[in-house]
């Protein structure tokens, strides 16, 4: 296996989102505002020939593994050139410059106008290879092929699954625009999936990643949508008498859980994603909404004030049995979500006047709060359950912010301009896992 | 009615006595024909009277109405007194007047005794109750919209932006809800008012402290088709 290399022809054609949407003017940035307490030593050199790119593999993976707070980036020493195989490599020379985990490579242009992206992980004390892999792509994948590398080393060094290579939504707000966008999960090529001078807000990503419900106020009133993101085609979903509004996908994608008020009071429905198939789950005289499916499809959580402040009930999908209450520390706790393992949730809750993202086990009923911005809203959960993204401010102006799920890595994410807010974080590509 | 009993028994006497039975009948048919049309002119003066009662009802009704409204505007008047404002004695007496020609003209009439020009109800956080001061507001719009059926509003409720988005929309609806509850109860057809949700997606004030929020949290009366 030593000196091998993987070859990954998979269809990133996924990669190359709607068709109908335009580049949005605002790049997001990211910067990490705190650290795990342990990071993992790793060097990652220049591949080869990557310089003829405006897109440099080797700087997208740098970026990805440090931004997770997991990794500290080690020296690239003074010995030019660079090896690009593992047959290059002084081992000996790069245990002086301290390195233990060593990243190289290239790519080669090919006759096709493609590229292909060799990389190889060396252990550096054992002198072995940990991983190797080629992908065969066009020239306008390169930063989706680094990102894929970047999740391929994550996981081999972490045990846990990257989602360096996801996608996630959110809501600017300019003046009096409201766009809905698409962006790598690094902030980088956003696009405008919907525009309109009305407010828009709790997107979330199907679980095939093909699709966004969202909630647009265009009809002067809230509406429930579904948008494909790939031909730009929307359906409406939820039109009734009153408002519409919180969707939230069934884990199979074929089934939506909604919030209406058309039978009088804010209530929870069921339907088929396609607005067909209406039925009523919860039944009473208070505010129930922010549903949220388990990810066995047979829970959601959700908010209700049936015992006089917002607090978190769990009620099964199939409408037996009364809801449980789950949250009983502080008086207004919202927005739940469900982890990916479904043995946690996070939500928001409100302690000394501040909103901050809390997590709760599901068993144990214990609670961490993770954040400690003043105005923190609309937790989403990386689809790897190790990062959780949401809305914040920073002197009355909206911006995205990520907490890991154990509290100790924070970023901020920013725009260049107007408010960011309504995050969702799309999942794991179709060819992945 | 006398009348007609008394004839009735002359003409069994009558007829009676009658040596000739044809005439006696002729003369019972008379009897029965005048006593039919007895009857009828009875009916009729009956349903008269029930008239005159009636009307006599309504117009008591309608006094009762007249004196409740005025009564009202005296409550009205002697509280707008109490506040340490000096106050123009005209006003809502004088709206009432131009009310029957032009109901924008009193609903716009910026002088700071109409309660009509003012079109918000504000709230405490997470609450949806309409606190004290606020029920003048919401009655003298009651009010306005009983004695004008053709106008409609919209209740439009919304939320500072703390918390969550969806719950502050479910939050909104509730406030809209409860003042469209208030009008229906005091008389307000219930398809005059539509009760409606901005959550927290239309702020009037932007900024993070209370003063913001509490501009924030309030419902909105609005007329439909109001004149600018």
């Amino acid at each position: 296996m030593t000196n091998t290399l993987k070859s990954i022809f998979t269809s990133l054609l996924a990669f190359a989102l709607v068709a109908a949407s335009v580049p949005a003017r605002a790049q997001l940035s990211i910067e990490i505002v705190g650290g795990g307490a342990s990071q993992i030593p790793i060097t990652v050199l220049p591949l080869a020939g990557e310089e003829r790119f405006s897109q440099k593999v080797s700087e997208i993976v740098s970026a990805d593994l440090q931004r997770s707070g997991l990794f500290r980036l080690g020296s690239q020493g003074g010995a030019r050139p660079f090896p690009s195989e593992a047959s290059e490599v002084d081992y000996r020379y790069w245990r002086n410059e301290g390195a233990q985990t060593l990243v190289l490579g290239r790519v080669i242009e090919a006759a096709d106008g493609n590229v292909e992206v060799r990389f190889r992980m060396l252990d550096v004390g054992r002198q072995s290879q940990l991983l190797g892999y080629a992908f065969k792509v066009s020239v306008p994948q390169l930063r989706v092929t680094a990102h894929r590398i970047a999740d391929l080393i994550y996981e081999k060094l972490t045990g846990d699954v990257g989602v360096f290579a996801t996608k996630i939504a959110y809501v600017v707000k300019s003046g009096d625009v409201f766009e809905l966008q698409v962006a790598d999960a690094d902030g980088h090529n956003p696009q405008v999936v919907h525009r309109y001078r009305e407010p828009i807000i709790s997107p979330q990503w199907s679980p095939d990643g093909t699709r966004i419900a969202y909630v647009s106020f265009e009809q002067k009133k809230p509406i429930v949508y579904v948008l494909n993101v790939f031909d730009g085609t929307r359906r409406v979903v939820a039109s009734f008498e009153g408002s519409n509004s919180a969707p939230a996908w069934s884990p199979d994608g074929r089934r939506l859980a909604v919030t209406l008020t058309k039978d009088g009071g804010s209530q929870i429905y069921m339907m088929n994603a396609d607005g067909s198939g209406l039925t009523r789950l919860t039944y009473s005289q208070s505010i129930d909404t922010e549903p949220n499916f388990s990810p066995d499809g047979r829970h959601i959580l959700f908010t209700s004030d049936r015992a006089g402040s917002p607090q978190i009930y769990r009620a099964r999908v199939d409408g037996v049995g009364e809801p449980e209450r789950v949250t009983f520390e502080g008086g207004y706790n919202v927005t739940p979500r469900h982890m990916p393992d479904g043995k946690a949730f996070v939500y928001i809750t409100r302690t000394e006047g501040r909103f901050n993202v809390a997590i709760q086990n599901i068993a144990s009923k214990q609670v961490q709060i993770l954040t400690s911005g003043r105005l923190d809203q609309s937790p989403t959960v990386a689809p790897n359950g190790k990062m959780i993204l949401y809305a914040s401010e920073i002197s009355g102006r909206g911006i995205l912010a990520a907490v890991s799920s154990d509290g100790r890595i924070k970023q901020r994410i920013t725009a260049q301009a107007g408010d960011i807010r309504e995050p969702t974080w799309g999942p794991l590509t179709n060819n992945r896992r | 009615m006398k009348n007609a009993v008394l004839a009735l028994c002359l003409s069994f006497i009558v007829a009676a006595c009658a040596s000739q039975g044809q005439r006696a009948e002729i003369e019972q048919r008379d009897l029965f024909d005048q006593q039919q049309a007895e009857q009828q002119r009875e009916a009729a003066r009956q349903a008269e009277e029930e008239r005159q009662a009636e009307i006599l009802r309504e117009q008591e009704e309608l006094r009762r109405q007249l004196e409740e409204q005025q009564r009202r505007q005296q409550e009205l008047a002697q509280q707008q007194e109490e506040q340490p404002v000096i106050q123009p004695i005209t006003g809502t007496g004088e709206g009432e007047t131009r009310l029957a020609t032009d109901p924008w003209s009193q609903l716009q009439d910026d002088s700071p005794d109409n309660l009509l020009a003012q079109r918000s109800i504000y709230y405490d956080f997470d609450r949806y109750d309409i606190k004290d001061e606020y029920i003048p507001l919401v009655e003298a719009h009651a009010k306005f919209l009983m004695q004008h059926p053709e106008l409609n509003v919209v209740v439009q409720g919304n939320c500072d932006d703390r918390g969550s988005r969806e719950y502050n929309l479910a939050l909104g609806q509730r406030r809209a809800e409860s003042v469209k509850r208030a009008m229906v109860l005091l008389g307000v057809n219930d398809r005059q008012v539509e009760a409606v949700s901005f959550g927290a997606e239309k702020p009037v004030a932007t900024g993070t402290d209370e003063e913001s929020w509490a501009k924030n949290r309030r419902s909105d009366i609005v007329y439909l088709n109001e004149p600018e």
